[in-house]
């Protein structure tokens, strides 16, 4: 799914969720808004926050924090809306993702990011690109397109069980 | 040179389809002289263009239609089904000569010598009239002639030289001779200045002409004939016609008379005459200019744009209304006179740059028609049917994007209603039906949507072989009940077909299925209704995408909320506990119980505590159904915006559109709406 193209740009944007810092390589970012009125629109799964109007367009609001089965995103001044260019099967959609503030923009080499680590991890490796350390902290890179394409309600790994079944495959 | 190409193949494919069209038109109208001037125009500038790209092939081909075409419009020819035949056969060849990867296979090869030997038997068929009538050929040919022949005008000059003109040394004869080589004229000199011979001054003119010049060229180039000598001379140049009056026989006449007599013929006693011929040959020219006009329209009446840049100027459009509404709220606010004026100004000039910019990418469905002309005709003649194809309502505007996604599944459609619906003539006799069958096309606005019903009148569709079918295929339980519906949608179904045998034209079981998928894609559904013996009927009903539609703007909790006022039929005001807390669901209005949703329940909202409730009466089907809301702000021309893919599972909001202040408001779908609430509503009583 991830495109090659897009590792020639090695610019990511950090931004947070809860406590945990994510990147995404700034070709799939084409905008950063503030928090502005959301029309919640009836019927809708629960992380499809609404929609917005971005400069006359009709933009689909995503509460990230839910497809990450976190609590829903409550607003707060930092609370940012990144506007992504998503790549569904060959089509480029946008949407606009809630994260609760943006931090900033860092050069990664494709030598300082490590392959997503199978354990360790709550995520589906198969959303993350890879992991990066800055500092103190790991950053993961997530995989936009695919992340916002797959009607997956749960980015999270299936069960505890199949964690240990995996971890044990692994030692063994 | 490859842009060029391409341009030209897709002008040529333009033509051809006009050709096709026109064609078809001439089946129905033989007789009419302007459709053939139209074919052969046609053929000629696929010949030329096709000569000038390099597809020797096509200009060959049209190069002998063109004179079949030629022999028609000089009326040496007829049409007749004959001709009709090849000439579609040909416009088919066409295409797939225009198509670089069919152009060079054999059975393209194969297919060209066998059309150009039947071309030019034709035209060898019609040789021996066409000697006999050569004469009239050669009138016709110069009547072209005195066509072009007649833009040039016929001018009167008067040269009177000075007596002394010679002193400079000007030879007035070379000046006539000047004129002479402008056109076509006719010089009349005068002597009757010159004295007795005892009184002449070698050195002096006493000579002055008259010149009458029929010319093409502006009335500057004969004047300056006599620049040199405008002060030496007295000169007089009048226009006596538009047309070319030495062609005329009665101003010919005329002038032959003045050249024996050597009296002046003045200007006065031909401009009288040059009117009165002038009349004469404008109405006979009209037709002809009529003509000439038409064919112009249709060379400038249209441009060609991509589509990238209308979808561009759409959306810019689209920001512009958004905006304009933004500064009326604005302007209305601010209570400046003035600036009130100018938002006034510029929501009018917005509101028409919006219709136009709409119009530009609405094209009416007319545009299919001939495709599908073509294809009852041809089709029809193969299964030896004898079929008419109505269409009505092909006036009806869709976008685009629609269109263009229509024309595989109408076509299907039309293919199976003549294979499978219209029955041979004998049959439909013995069944006592008219010999012809017919297949109807109607489109038309319903709601905020489009309908194109295709009917046939032919064998229907029988449900109980779908229901022995579908049982064979282990789909349901011999015991099952179902309705005649729930049977005809296993027509739908991948891989089911019915037809007992598999003909070139359909019955493979690749069909409806697809119908249906291609349909979906385009947002629209697809129904069949069938009757056996009497016919069937397949129902596409489209969206209106992108376009803009009347709405009605109402409030629910902080959203808004439009419902297309297409399918609004009264508003009332109800008290608050009449529609909450009820069993039933019904309301009385007007003397009539009337079922309700109410759509803060449905949406999941919390009640409101307001006294009065709004019930907005749509209809649905053919019954009328209240949707209470909480406030009703007003009507609203929505400009609608799809809600995008993260929302395809979305069925009871069609869109969204923008207010004046940014908010968005929903567009609600009443029938999908209605439709998911019934639904809800009949699970939960099942439970």
């Amino acid at each position: 799914m991830s495109n090659n193209k897009q590792h020639k740009i090695n610019s990511y944007l950090t931004f947070k969720l809860g406590e945990e810092t994510f990147a995404a390589n700034v070709s799939k970012v084409l905008n950063i808004l503030e928090m502005t009125k959301v029309t919640k629109v009836p019927k809708a799964p629960p992380y499809m926050k609404g929609v917005i109007n971005l400069r006359g367009a009709v933009l689909p609001l995503v509460d990230t924090r839910i497809k990450f089965e976190m609590t829903p995103t409550e607003f707060t001044p930092n609370t940012c809306i990144l506007v992504l260019d998503i790549n569904i099967n060959g089509e480029s959609v946008h949407v606009g993702a809630l994260v609760d503030s943006v931090q900033e923009v860092i050069e990664l080499d494709d030598s300082q990011i490590m392959p997503p680590p199978s354990i360790g991890t709550r995520y589906k490796s198969e959303f993350l690109e890879g992991v990066a350390k800055i500092g103190d902290d790991f950053v993961m890179i997530l995989d936009m397109d695919l992340i916002f394409s797959t009607d997956e309600l749960s980015l999270l790994k299936e069960s505890v069980n199949e964690e240990q079944q995996q971890e044990q495959g692994n030692v063994g | 040179m490859d842009n060029f190409r391409n341009k030209f193949i897709e002008e040529a494919t333009e033509h051809i389809n006009d050709l096709e069209g026109t064609l078809l038109l001439l089946e129905q109208d033989p007789e009419n002289k302007e459709l053939v001037e139209k074919v052969f125009r046609i053929m000629h500038s696929l010949k030329g263009g096709g000569a000038m790209f390099g597809f020797e092939r096509i200009s060959e081909f049209t190069h002998n239609l063109e004179n079949i075409y030629d022999l028609v419009r000089n009326g040496e020819m007829f049409v007749s089904k004959d001709l009709l035949d090849v000439t579609l056969a040909a416009v088919d060849h066409l295409k797939n000569l225009l198509d670089d990867r069919k152009s060079e296979l054999p059975q393209t090869l194969d297919v060209h010598q066998n059309l150009l030997a039947k071309i030019n038997n034709i035209l060898e068929s019609k040789n021996a009239i066409a000697i006999t009538k050569d004469i009239n050929k050669d009138k016709g040919s110069t009547n072209v002639t005195s066509a072009i022949a007649s833009k040039t005008a016929t001018y009167y000059i008067l040269f009177q030289p000075n007596e002394n003109i010679f002193d400079n040394g000007t030879n007035p004869l070379y000046l006539i001779d000047e004129l002479y080589s402008l056109g076509q004229a006719i010089c009349i000199p005068h002597f009757n200045r010159i004295p007795d011979f005892d009184k002449l001054i070698p050195t002096q003119c006493y000579t002055y002409w008259e010149v009458i010049l029929s010319t093409a060229q502006p009335f500057n180039a004969i004047s300056d004939v006599f620049i040199f000598v405008e002060d030496e001379c007295h000169i007089d140049i009048h226009k006596l016609s538009d047309y070319n009056l030495l062609e005329n026989n009665e101003f010919y006449g005329f002038i032959q008379q003045a050249l024996k007599s050597s009296n002046d013929i003045g200007i006065d006693n031909l401009q009288t005459l040059a009117s009165r011929i002038n009349a004469s040959i404008m109405v006979k020219e009209k037709k002809t200019d009529d003509r000439l006009a038409v064919s112009k329209e249709n060379t400038i009446s249209s441009i060609r744009v991509s589509s990238e840049k209308l979808d561009v100027l759409m959306n810019l459009v689209s920001e512009l209304v958004t905006t304009q509404a933004r500064l009326s709220l604005f302007a209305e606010n601010s209570n400046n006179n003035e600036l009130i004026a100018i938002a006034e100004n510029v929501q009018k000039l917005s509101r028409q740059l919006r219709d136009i910019a709409f119009s530009i990418v609405l094209i009416p469905i007319e545009n299919l028609m001939t495709r599908f002309q073509r294809l009852v005709r041809d089709l029809s003649q193969e299964l030896k049917k004898e079929v008419q194809f109505v269409a009505e309502g092909t006036d009806t505007e869709l976008d685009k994007t629609i269109i263009e996604n229509l024309t595989d599944p109408l076509l299907h459609i039309l293919r199976n209603s003549l294979d499978h619906g219209i029955e041979e003539p004998a049959i439909r006799v013995k069944h006592g039906k008219p010999r012809q069958g017919t297949i109807m096309l109607k489109a038309f606005y319903s709601g905020a949507n489009v309908h194109i019903q295709i009917s046939d009148d032919g064998a229907g569709i029988d449900t109980e072989k779908i229901r022995q079918k579908a049982i064979s295929k282990g789909l349901i339980s011999p015991d099952a009940v179902l309705s005649q519906k729930e049977l005809l949608e296993f027509i739908f179904i991948p891989g089911f077909s019915t037809a007992s045998n598999v003909t070139e034209v359909s019955g493979r079981g690749v069909g409806m299925d697809v119908v249906r998928r291609k349909i979906a894609d385009i947002r629209g559904e697809v129904e069949v209704e069938s009757k056996l013996g009497v016919g069937t009927t397949t129902t596409i009903k489209l969206p209106l995408t992108l376009s803009i539609i009347d709405g009605l703007l109402v409030k629910i909790h902080d959203t808004f909320y439009i419902i297309p006022l297409s399918s609004v039929d009264k508003i009332y005001a109800a008290e608050h506990n009449k529609v909450v807390g009820t069993f039933n669901q019904l309301i009385v209005l007007d003397g009539q119980q009337i079922p309700f949703f109410y759509l803060r329940h449905e949406f999941e909202l919390e009640e409101n505590n307001a006294p009065l409730e709004q019930v907005i009466v749509v209809r649905y089907e053919d019954k009328r159904i209240g949707l209470v809301v909480d406030s009703v702000v007003g009507e609203y021309q929505a400009v609608l915006k799809p809600l995008g893919k993260y929302y395809k599972n979305q069925e009871i909001i069609s869109g969204a559109t923008i207010l004046g202040d940014g908010t968005i408001a929903l567009v609600i779908d009443t029938n999908k709406a209605i439709k998911y609430f019934a639904h809800k509503y009949k699970v939960e009583e099942v439970k």
